[in-house]
C-alpha cells in the first residue's frame, strides 16, 4: 500500500502539472514519478488508458483490462469459491474449439470460473470467448464490462465468426432456463434449445469439450421469483433469494460455496463435414451425448466435491 | 466495357464530386454528367453539368438526352445539415430516389445502378449480431425515421431491379464516414466542445475513410454485383477510445436526459444528433464486408482505428 506522504507529494505534483498547463495523463504520469514503483506503474497504466492508448479487439475484448482484474478474479478463486479444476489439458490450445456448459447462478460468474481454470491450470492458457444472455448488453456498465473480458450477444452469427477466427468458445446451452432455474432443481440440466451449438460445431468442424461446473448452482440459491418486477425492469426473470432483494446491492454478493470445475474429453466434429451442420438427427443424437456427458459428471462431482459451505 | 457514360446525383456533395474527378481521371469512361442544384465543390473539367432538383419530375426530361449507361445515385442525405429540416431531409430521399427511378424508367441505355445508401437500415441494437451481414436488414423493426427512409429507397430499388433483370443495381450500404476536411457526421459530433455519450455505455462504432467511401463507388461502378454490399472500414473501434484519441472530453448523460440536452445544445447551435445517431451512440453498429472484399473485389485501405487516427492528425499534417 502507499503511505500518505508519497500519495500527498504525487498530489501535489499533479495539481502543479495541471496549473502549469498539461493534460490530465501527462500531469498523472508526472506525480507518479514519486510513488512506489508498483503504484507507479498503475498510474501510468491509468493515465495512457485516458488518452485513449489501448487495444481493444473488433469484438471490444480488452485484454490489458482483463488483466487488470485479474486479481479480483484470483481472489474469487482462490478465497472464496476454493475452485478445483480437472481436465484442462482437454480443451485444444490452439485453434477453435467449443466449451458446452451446464449453467447456474444468475451472475455469469460461472463464465469466469471457467475462463480463470484455463488461464491457471492449461499449459497454453487463452481466454475463451464466451456468449452472454442478450438482455445483459442492455444494462449499462455490465455490457462494457462483459464485452471487455471476453463476452459476446448470444448470437449464432457471432459465435460461428469467433470459430471461423480460431478461438476458443464457450456457449450454454441451457440459456436463461439454466441461471433461472429453482433451487432445488439445482445440478438437473434443462432442456438444450434446439442443439443450435452442435450445427455451429459441425458447420465449422470445431470439437466439443464438455465442461460440468460443480459450484455454480449453490451460489444464489432462487427460491421465488416476481414477474411483475421482471416486467417492471424488462428482464428475463427476476429472482428473490435468502438475500436479494432484501439487501439491496449486498444481496448480490454471491454464497462462497465450493467449486468443481471438469473438462471432459473433446468430441471431435471434423469429420462429419460442414453439410452434417443440417443433418437434423445428427444434430440432436450430438447435443443429447454432450447433456449426457454434462450430467453424468456433475451427479458424480457433486458427491466428490462433498457439501456445497464447508 | 470503354465508353462508359456515368450519371452522378449529388453532384455538389463531397463524395459526388470526388467521384467525378476519379472518373474524370478514368479513360474508359467517355462522359460523366452531375445533377444538383448546388456547384460542386471539387474543381471538375469535363463533367456535363445539369442543374436540376432532383425530387422535381422534369428530371425525365433532362436525364434522358444523356444517353447515360450508369447512374450513381448518391443524393440520400444522413443527417440534416445546417438550415436542412428534418422534413426537407425525408424529402430528397424519398421522393428524390422515387423521381430518379421514374425518370430512369424508360431509359433504356441504362445497365448499371450504383446507389450510395446507408448501414443506417441495420439500426443499433443491443443485442444484434456483432457484424452484419447483407441479409440481416429486416432483423429488426425500422425504429427511426431515416431507417424507414432508407428501408423504403431499398423496397424502391429492389422493384426497379426485379422490373429491369437487364439492369445491375447495387446498394452500397455506407458506415458513417469521416477524413479530413471533410464535414460528416462522425466529425462534427467529434468537435463538439464536450461529447455527450449513453452513460454506463461504450458501443463499438465502426467507421469508413472518407477516401475509401469513394473508391468503393467508383469500384463498384466499374464492376457492379446485384444487391446490397456492405461498406465500412474492417474492425470497430470504442466509443469511449475514439473520443479519448480525438482528444475530448464526454459528457455522459443518463439515458432519458440524452434526448432533451442534445436538441437544447441544437438551439445554441450545436450540431443536430438524429435519433439514429442517438441510438448508435447508445448500442453501436458493425458490418461484415466481405461481400465488398470478395465480390465487388475492393478493399478498404484504412481500418475503423486507422481512419479515426488519420482525421485526429490531419491538423497537424496541415500545419506542418
Amino acid at each position: 500500500m502507499v503511505g500518505v506522504g508519497p500519495a500527498l507529494g504525487a498530489l501535489r505534483l499533479v495539481r502543479e502539472g495541471l496549473r502549469q498547463g498539461l493534460d490530465a495523463p501527462e500531469a498523472l504520469i508526472r506525480g507518479a514519478s514519486v510513488l512506489p514503483r508498483d503504484t507507479r506503474r498503475a498510474v501510468e497504466r491509468a493515465a495512457r488508458r485516458l488518452d485513449g492508448d489501448y487495444r481493444e479487439d473488433e469484438w471490444g475484448f480488452d485484454e490489458e483490462f482483463a488483466d487488470l482484474v485479474l486479481p479480483f478474479l484470483d481472489f474469487l478463486y482462490d478465497r472464496w469459491w476454493r475452485v478445483r479444476t480437472i481436465g484442462a489439458g482437454n480443451v485444444p490450445g490452439h485453434g477453435r474449439a467449443l466449451m458446452v456448459a451446464n449453467h447456474a447462478g444468475i451472475l455469469p460468474w460461472d463464465a469466469t470460473m471457467i475462463s480463470m481454470g484455463l488461464l491457471r491450470e492449461h499449459p497454453l492458457p487463452r481466454y475463451p470467448r464466451f456468449l452472454v444472455l442478450d438482455w445483459a448488453f442492455s444494462l449499462p456498465w455490465v455490457s462494457v464490462a462483459i464485452r471487455k473480458v471476453g463476452g459476446v450477444a448470444a448470437s449464432p452469427f457471432n459465435a460461428l465468426r469467433l470459430l471461423e477466427s480460431d478461438q476458443l468458445v464457450a456457449v450454454f446451452p441451457e440459456g436463461v432456463k439454466g441461471t433461472g432455474k429453482p433451487f432445488r432443481e439445482r445440478y438437473r440440466l434443462q432442456r438444450f434449445g434446439r442443439g443450435g451449438f452442435v450445427e455451429l460445431a459441425l458447420r465449422t468442424g470445431s470439437p466439443i469439450v464438455p465442461v460440468a461446473v460443480v459450484g455454480s448452482e449453490e451460489i444464489y440459491p432462487k427460491l421465488g421469483e416476481s414477474a411483475s418486477l421482471a416486467r417492471a425492469i424488462g428482464s428475463p426473470f427476476f429472482p428473490l433469494t435468502p438475500l436479494f432483494p432484501w439487501l439491496g446491492p449486498a444481496g448480490v454478493v454471491p454464497l462462497p460455496s465450493r467449486w468443481l470445475i471438469e473438462f471432459c474429453e473433446p468430441i471431435p466434429t471434423v469429420h462429419h463435414g460442414p453439410d452434417a451442420a443440417d443433418d437434423r438427427s445428427l444434430v440432436l443424437e450430438l447435443s443429447e451425448q454432450v447433456r449426457d456427458t454434462i450430467q453424468a459428471k456433475l451427479l458424480e462431482n457433486v458427491v466428490r466435491r462433498g457439501p456445497a459451505f464447508a | 466495357m470503354a465508353g462508359r457514360r456515368v450519371l452522378i446525383t449529388g453532384v455538389g456533395s463531397f463524395f459526388g464530386g470526388e467521384l467525378a474527378r476519379r472518373l474524370e481521371r478514368d479513360d474508359e469512361v467517355e462522359h460523366i454528367v452531375g445533377l444538383d442544384t448546388r456547384r460542386p465543390g471539387a474543381r471538375l473539367e469535363r463533367t456535363e453539368l445539369i442543374h436540376a432538383d432532383i425530387r422535381d419530375p422534369k428530371i425525365a426530361g433532362l436525364i434522358a438526352p444523356t444517353r447515360v449507361d450508369t447512374v450513381v445515385h448518391n443524393q440520400i442525405v444522413r443527417q440534416p445539415g445546417p438550415g436542412m429540416s428534418p422534413r426537407t431531409m425525408h424529402d430528397i430521399n424519398v421522393i428524390g430516389s422515387l423521381q430518379l427511378l421514374a425518370a430512369c424508367e424508360k431509359v433504356d441505355s441504362i445497365r448499371t445502378f450504383v446507389v450510395r445508401g446507408s448501414a443506417g437500415i441495420y439500426g443499433a441494437e443491443p443485442h444484434a449480431p456483432q457484424f452484419f451481414t447483407e441479409d440481416m436488414a429486416r432483423l429488426f423493426p425500422l425504429r427511426t425515421r431515416f431507417q424507414r427512409d432508407a428501408g423504403e429507397i431499398e423496397n424502391y430499388f429492389e422493384t426497379f431491379a426485379r422490373r429491369h433483370p437487364g439492369v445491375t443495381c447495387t446498394m452500397l450500404r455506407y458506415q458513417p464516414a469521416i477524413g479530413a476536411g471533410v464535414d460528416t457526421q462522425i466529425s462534427r459530433y467529434l468537435t463538439m466542445p464536450v461529447v455527450p455519450t449513453h452513460l454506463g455505455f461504450d458501443p463499438r462504432l465502426q467507421v469508413v475513410h472518407t477516401s475509401d467511401a469513394v473508391d468503393a463507388l467508383a469500384v463498384a461502378v466499374r464492376n457492379p454485383v446485384r444487391g446490397p454490399v456492405n461498406v465500412a472500414g474492417p474492425g470497430t473501434i470504442g466509443l469511449t477510445r475514439m473520443v479519448r484519441l480525438a482528444g475530448r472530453t464526454t459528457l455522459p448523460l443518463v439515458g432519458p436526459f440524452f434526448g432533451p440536452v442534445t436538441s437544447a445544445a441544437k438551439r445554441v447551435g450545436l450540431p443536430v444528433l438524429s435519433e439514429d445517431f442517438g441510438r448508435l451512440l447508445r448500442h453501436g453498429r458493425a458490418v461484415d464486408i466481405r461481400r465488398l472484399e470478395e465480390e465487388v473485389g475492393f478493399s478498404p485501405r484504412f481500418t475503423t482505428e486507422m481512419a479515426l487516427e488519420d482525421w485526429v492528425q490531419a491538423p497537424a499534417r496541415a500545419a506542418a
